[in-house]
């Protein structure tokens, strides 16, 4: 097994996951890379905080009347999981397919939206666009209860076209018509009525109810439609079927795969006057997505398996959006056992670093890369980071003690210090001159003294310090 | 073995709605438990979100007809204070006594609402809290508690005086796994909603297990996290049966009887409401308001979560002295009361 075989699995698990504890790398290096893939891949029976204990505590995890609600049970779950690539996949789609609550106004649909994801996520797109058209939430935000047969609204099957499959300059005006035309009479049960509550945020009299598809057949237009060059009787199914076929929709989507999980590409406008990165990694996604029939799962296994993935010239190119740092860092803490009241608080820490999980900024998601920090986020995340990962009271804190008693050594050096701090916390490779300036400051205390099976308050505060300035490091900041 | 006049005779049909939806003042926010004073005054805890502002925590006193008697208690951690509200109870002289999960400590308040005390601390040994939550007073008039993260239930005076203790945590006889609801019977028996074990289970007055009923199920007889347990003069027992979103009805040897499923109407408060927001009444008249459709899952806090009459996070249990039976409904915000028929 290669020297850095654990380091390129804390690679696979900072992208397809939310980064991993070293005692998960340890089990991970034990099965190797491919091993471990397949077991990220795994995705079948996700292990998780149980949703009723969530629900006995947060009661509004029930019924989502406050529009944040679910962002906090997502966070529970991305925190929790044992199958983290699910939920990585659920960002990932929430990215594409960004639903809000501002327009929505009821927050149990867009739960059931990010549920929807993590059922369909690893499938085949044509049935994941298809689950998103029928998703109430997603008609709602792009008015498809609007669109008549006698009266079609674009919103839906222009972005449908533009930002869900094939991107801008790709198809025509006509197409978009015709695209409308066939998601006609795609509504959602009492629409009249939960349109009038969506309107007025009623929540009265008796709290939110939730939203069902459903198909109006007296407002479909059965008739003849040219879409991309096809002529037939098409209904949405058909429109996606023929979407998925085109080159320009396994362009589309790997590139969003690959700027999501391998190396940040500019914002999506940008896309069609900008070409990608590494066109090649582009060409071999859009060769196994029309091989597996567009299997998401058997691209993302390419892709995990890639030399361009795996390469460390990608590695620590990625700035961690705010849901996968606040993520990642909980999950090093290892504090969130139970559900706690102050959940919230972490949920708003993301918001303030500037990303609120189903309340993205437009249709078009988040920008992601370095859109990520400016001055004010920046410090948001490493004070974040600092606090949870130097509070000396959490189980992480404490395996981390643990590490340096089991040294046996009365003395350990600053070298060490910083050696066993960077492991603790993902197996961290850092920047040559960044590691001087960390065994600088574990040497002003002398590195941290053992007596017994006892750190002293001192080597307490040495070693939290070093966490802290670790999770200030852009290796940190970055996945 | 339950005989058909038996059933009959013990089965409860529905009555009416109480309450409705509001952040403050006279209306429910994610009510969690509910008592009722001598003189028929019933108080609603309401334990709303963490993250909203501090006076949609509060209790709302009404009587069952819809009249409004004010509100007490606000969000914070000062006295007469909540963060995590979760069970309320009245002694003989309609004194309130409040847990709170998160605070670990028990609120006491003047039957008008004013606070009087405060006692309990976070820990875990005798005497201490980690997740105070159901609470009634026994025959004796002192506290039993469900210090449910300490997978236990306490006995205090009603000044917080440790009294005794039992259970610990585990799935056996007489183990608990964070019980929640808790009461007890005319023989000063006690009940207690074993939620993470999906059972009832019954011990002596002095902690000593006698019974269990249920198991983990959608079955009849079967539970899924009970929350609320309550049990009549002759000893036929109601269960809050949370994760089914209904409510069983069974016989004194644990038998299976009846289940509920909730058939809330508009209540007083919700007519008045209707009736200024004529659109939005209009639309719900026209609307379909059981629709069928395929759920996501088998799951009927789904099936709860779009048909409005049915119950969803039924929580509590109160059994009047006329046996009429009041279910609080945490995601609904409101009351269903049922009677014997």
């Amino acid at each position: 097994m290669p020297e850095n075989q654990i380091d390129l699995i804390a690679h696979l698990m900072r992208r397809g996951g939310f980064g991993a504890t070293q005692q998960e790398l340890e089990d991970y290096t034990r099965i190797g890379y491919e091993a471990s893939v397949e077991k990220l891949l795994d995705t079948a029976t996700p292990t998780v905080m149980s949703e009723y204990l969530i629900r006995r505590y947060h009661p509004d995890e029930s019924s989502l009347l406050g529009g944040l609600s679910g962002a906090d049970a997502w966070l529970y779950r991305m925190v929790t999981t044992d199958t983290p690539l699910l939920e990585k996949m659920a960002l990932f789609w929430h990215g594409i397919f960004a639903t809000g609550y501002p327009k929505v106004l009821n927050a149990k649909p867009l739960a059931d939206q990010i549920r929807m994801f993590k059922r369909y996520a690893m499938g085949d797109l044509n049935t994941i666009l298809v689950q998103m058209a029928k998703d109430p939430a997603m008609i709602i935000w792009l008015d498809n209860q609007q669109n008549h047969k006698d009266s079609i609204n674009e919103n839906f099957g222009r972005e449908l076209l533009e930002l869900f499959s094939m991107g801008v300059g790709n198809y025509t005006e006509d197409d978009v018509k015709e695209c409308a035309r066939a998601f006609t009479g795609w509504t959602i049960g009492n629409c009249e009525y939960m349109e009038v509550r969506s309107a007025r945020d009623s929540d009265w009299p008796y709290g939110r109810i939730s939203w069902h598809y459903e198909f109006d057949q007296s407002d479909h237009d059965n008739g003849e439609k040219e879409f991309l060059g096809r002529k037939g009787n098409f209904n949405g199914e058909d429109i996606i079927d023929i979407i998925c076929q085109e080159e320009a929709t396994a362009r589309f989507i790997a590139r969003h795969i690959y700027h999501f999980f391998v190396a940040d590409e500019p914002p999506v406008p940008q896309w069609p006057y900008q070409p990608p990165r590494d066109p090649e990694a582009i060409d071999q996604l859009v060769k196994v997505y029309f091989d597996s029939k567009y299997d998401i799962r058997e691209v993302m296994r390419f892709l995990f398996n890639s030399d361009f993935f795996k390469s460390e010239d990608c590695w620590y190119e990625k700035v961690k959006s705010p849901a996968e740092l606040v993520t990642g860092v909980m999950r090093l803490t290892g504090a969130v056992d139970m559900p706690r009241y102050d959940t919230f608080s972490k949920q708003l820490r993301m918001q303030y670093m500037g990303q609120t999980l189903s309340n993205p900024p437009s249709v078009e998601g988040w920008d992601g890369g370095t859109a990520w920090i400016d001055t004010g986020a920046l410090v948001e995340r490493m004070n974040f980071a600092a606090e949870e990962l130097g509070n000396l009271t959490t189980p992480g804190s404490q395996q981390l003690f643990d590490k340096f008693v089991a040294e046996n050594s009365e003395q350990i050096s600053p070298d060490r210090v910083i050696d066993i701090c960077l492991e603790h916390i993902g197996s961290l490779t850092i920047h040559r001159d960044t590691r001087l300036k960390l065994v600088e400051y574990a040497n002003e205390n002398g590195g941290v003294r053992v007596d017994g099976n006892q750190l002293d308050e001192l080597g307490k505060d040495t070693i939290s310090g070093t966490v802290k300035l670790i999770a200030s490091t852009p290796e940190f900041q970055k996945a | 073995m339950v005989t058909k006049n038996e059933r009959i005779e013990q089965s409860m049909h529905y009555v009416r709605t109480v309450g409705m939806t509001t952040m403050r003042g006279r209306g429910f926010y994610f009510p969690v438990d509910t008592a009722m004073a001598s003189n028929g005054r019933i108080y609603v805890l309401n334990r709303s979100l963490e993250r909203v502002v501090a006076d949609t925590i509060r209790v709302t006193m009404l009587n069952e007809d819809g009249e409004y008697f004010g509100i007490f208690g606000r969000g914070g951690e000062g006295d007469g204070e909540f963060r995590w509200p979760c069970g309320i109870a009245l002694d003989s002289n309609d004194r309130v006594f409040i847990t709170d999960e998160h605070l670990n400590r028990i609120s006491i308040f003047s039957p008008d609402g004013e606070f009087i005390g405060k006692w309990g601390a976070p820990g875990d040994a005798e005497g201490f809290l980690k997740g105070p939550a159901g609470i009634t007073v026994d025959g004796d008039g002192n506290l039993l508690i469900s210090d449910s993260q300490n997978h236990r239930i306490q006995k205090f005076s009603k000044d917080g005086d440790f009294i005794s203790a039992f259970g610990t945590e585990g799935d056996g006889d007489g183990e608990l796994n964070l019980p929640w609801g808790i009461t007890t019977n005319s023989d000063s028996e006690i009940f207690v909603a074993d939620w993470g074990n999906d059972r009832i289970q019954k011990f002596s007055h002095d902690g000593k297990f006698i019974a269990k009923y249920g198991s983990s199920g959608r079955d009849n007889g079967q539970f899924v996290r009970p929350a609320g347990v309550t049990v009549s003069q002759k000893g036929y027992i109601y269960v809050a049966d949370w994760g089914n979103e209904r409510i069983q009805i069974l016989s004194p040897e644990g038998n299976f009887i009846q289940k509920l499923r909730g058939e809330a109407t508009d209540s007083e408060w919700a007519n008045d409401f209707l009736r200024v927001n004529v659109e939005e009444a209009e639309a719900r008249e026209r609307a379909d308001m059981e629709p069928e459709f395929e759920f996501f899952n088998d799951d009927p806090h789904e099936e709860s979560s779009h048909i409005e009459k049915l119950f969803w996070g039924p929580v509590s249990l109160l059994l009047d002295g006329d046996e009429r039976l009041f279910i609080t409904e945490t995601n609904r915000h409101r009351i269903q009361v049922y009677k014997r028929n």
